[in-house]
């Protein structure tokens, strides 16, 4: 057979078949040995897959362990629209499920995507309602969803959580890594299904899951000062409020409310004013509230006494200006225990002028005006209170009855909590424990200072006390607890440093009962409709708030 | 004592063997020793394999079940968000009022001191 071909080409394709077999000998060799690695790590990389393992968000609880925020996986729906036999039909039986237009579903399955999100996070009925509709080319990835069964309630006090999973405002901010955790790694081998390989690598890391916080906010109270807020503001149109409730025992906050509020699991259509905590992150100037800290002074530092008296002409002049008392009242001889319970300018100008603008101002700095309280909440507001080198005369008399000095209704609470306690200013808090794998760690009370001594807050709290009895305060009564309390109204600065002539902010602050006092309540409202009679409603809201905050707490009467 | 390979009558006697018989005799003798090789062999296999897939079967199982666990787990998760929202006071007191119900005027309370002297 070979006969007809001739040696040399015989040769040529010898040598042909030579170079061949030594050129994939050469190839064979490379994979082998330099090109080994890198073959290895192809190989390698269409097995093994790493995924980021996300660490569990703390649970937020209230002081009874009733849950206020948690995280849970909800299932989002996507779609193969490559899969699905008739997009018509798909997006037709969807339609009423999804709550979405079928015109829309249609054109997100006709978009020419490969892969896409129909919606994400659906309620669980709605996750399952889809299910059953078994629709060949959709599929459910579970994603997490921070959930507030409690809705709006206690908003401001938790904050959000924002779409990249990061806490914003509130507890939810100010406690963000705590809550967080550190995200663990889990690297496997996978089948051509997806399956993790029974043989082979895995490599886990676990993680660690964030620590739940145990609030000291009471559901209870919490939803009755809503409530209570929610009344006063829709009675008077007001545009904005707040209510506190705290212990002044420690200075745990009980309740904090604010309006308007915003719903934490849909903050994208909240208005963004309604994020701002007036109870923490708002300052105003507090009006006659105030009165009650000058008084404290004057008695602190012995200028003046409960009997102390003044003759009241309807107005003082102090700094080459008049200022008068509120519809220009007279009130000829006064007590200084009288000045509150009439809540008379003249006579705080008097107990003022009487202290001297310097230790006014180094109280209102003991009592912790001007700085942050240091709650352990986000965007906390220090208030304003003007270096004493920028006074002017007048100043030490309209700050004596609380003008010319911002302070967030925050600051006014634990002042009157140091006036029900017998003297100390405590710092406030929200978060009473945090739980993690470690076990329970309890925050201790802070003690801050005391700005007046217990004899001077005892007596306080008789005078506040009388002023509930006898005087202006006198909405505030609650049958069979004694209470302490004062009506503040401000006027509101306009931009141009004039007040507005038909604006104000009421407010009510107290503490009951008396004898022994178990809560701190402060109410204001802005611009309320009823302008001067605002505080009228700011008493009817503590009424109606302290008996229920009462009745829950089990107080026993301490009056007949 | 008996030789080895003597065969023997079913009267047990003794019967002489045929010369061939030494040849074939080694033949089954490796036919004997390369088959329980490749017995062994096959049965050792058929246990590896058995032994790994019954461990890839576990995995499998495991994977089904920790799927299972986790859908329980994020139910129940599901199932406490249900109950706080069903425990919050402002639900029950709006559940109240269409109920018709009314809140108590007044919490009578009973001094406790006086009680306790009257035992």
């Amino acid at each position: 057979m070979t006969e007809g071909i001739s040696p040399s080409r015989l040769r040529v394709l010898f040598a042909l078949f030579a170079v061949a077999t030594l050129l994939l000998s050469l190839r064979v060799g490379y994979w082998q040995t330099i090109g080994r690695t890198a073959l290895l790590e192809g190989a390698t990389d269409q097995l093994r897959s790493e995924l980021v393992v996300e660490a569990q968000r703390g649970v937020i609880r209230d002081r009874s362990g009733a849950v206020l925020a948690t995280t849970v996986d909800l299932r989002s729906l996507y779609a193969i629209p490559k899969r699905i036999a008739d997009h018509a039909d798909a997006a037709a039986k969807l339609a009423p499920v999804l709550a979405t237009p079928a015109a829309t579903i249609r054109a997100a399955l006709d978009s020419g995507a490969e892969w896409l999100y129909l919606k994400r996070r659906l309620p669980e009925p709605v996750a399952r309602a889809v299910e059953a509709l078994a629709i060949t080319g959709l599929g459910f990835e579970p994603e997490p969803k921070r959930l507030y069964p409690n809705d709006a309630l206690a908003a401001h006090v938790l904050g959000f959580v924002n779409d990249d999973g990061v806490g914003q405002y509130g507890v939810e901010g100010a406690y963000d890594k705590v809550l967080r955790g550190v995200p663990g790694s889990l690297i496997v081998e996978r089948d051509p299904k997806d399956r993790e390989l029974a043989l082979g690598l895995r490599t886990a890391i676990a993680p660690k899951n964030g620590a739940d916080l145990m609030l000291t906010i009471d559901l209870v109270v919490q939803t009755a000062a809503e409530s209570a807020l929610r009344r006063a503001i829709e009675r008077e149109k007001a545009t904005s409020g707040s209510i506190i409730v705290l212990d002044p025992r420690d200075g745990a906050i009980l309740a904090l409310a604010s309006a308007p509020t915003f719903d934490p699991a849909r903050v994208a259509s909240a208005d963004p004013e309604a994020l701002r905590d007036r109870a923490v992150s708002w300052s105003y100037e507090p009006g006659s509230t105030m009165k009650a800290v000058t008084i404290a002074a004057g008695i602190d530092t012995g200028v003046v006494t409960p009997t102390t008296t003044y003759e009241d002409k309807g107005y003082a002049i102090i700094g080459g200006r008049r200022l008068n008392n509120a519809q220009g009242k007279v009130y000829g001889t006064t007590t200084v225990t009288q000045i509150l319970e009439r809540s008379a300018n003249a006579g705080a100008v008097f107990v003022a002028s009487k202290l001297g603008q310097d230790p006014l101002y180094q109280y209102l700095r003991a009592f912790g005006f001007g700085s942050p309280t240091g709650i352990d909440l986000a965007s906390e507001a220090s208030g304003a209170v003007r270096p004493l080198a920028q006074w002017y005369p007048v100043d030490v008399g309209t700050i004596a009855f609380g003008q010319g000095i911002a302070v967030t209704p925050l600051q006014l609470a634990m002042a009157y909590s140091a006036i029900a306690n017998g003297g100390t200013l405590y710092r406030p808090y929200v978060v009473a424990a945090t739980r993690d794998a470690d076990g329970e760690h309890r925050t201790a009370p802070a003690a801050v200072r005391s700005p007046i001594t217990p004899a001077t807050a005892d007596t306080l709290r008789t005078m506040l006390v009388s002023t509930v009895d006898r005087g202006i305060a006198h909405g505030a009564t609650l049958p069979g607890y004694s209470v302490a309390g004062k009506t503040g109204t401000a006027q509101i600065p306009s931009d141009d440093g004039r007040y507005l002539d038909d604006a104000y902010i009421s407010s009510f602050a107290g503490f009951v009962p008396a004898s022994d006092p178990r809560f701190v309540v402060v109410i204001v409202i802005e611009r309320p409709q009823t302008k001067l009679l605002g505080t009228i409603t700011a008493m009817d809201a503590f009424h109606d708030l302290a008996i229920d905050v009462l009745r829950n707490a089990r107080v026993q009467p301490d009056r007949p | 004592m008996r030789r080895p390979f003597e065969a023997r009558s079913r009267r047990g006697h003794a019967v002489p063997r045929r010369r061939h018989a030494a040849g074939a005799t080694w033949e089954v003798r490796t036919f004997v020793v390369v088959s329980a090789a490749i017995c062994a062999v096959f049965l050792l296999v058929v246990l590896y394999l058995s032994q790994a897939t019954a461990v890839a079967t576990r995995g499998y199982e495991t994977q089904r079940l920790e799927s299972v666990r986790d859908e329980l787990r994020r139910q129940n998760a599901l199932l406490e968000v249900e109950s706080a929202r069903l425990d919050s006071p402002a639900r029950i007191e709006a559940e109240a009022r269409r109920l018709g119900l009314v809140r108590a005027a007044a919490v009578p309370v009973v001094q406790a001191e006086p009680i306790a002297a009257r035992r």
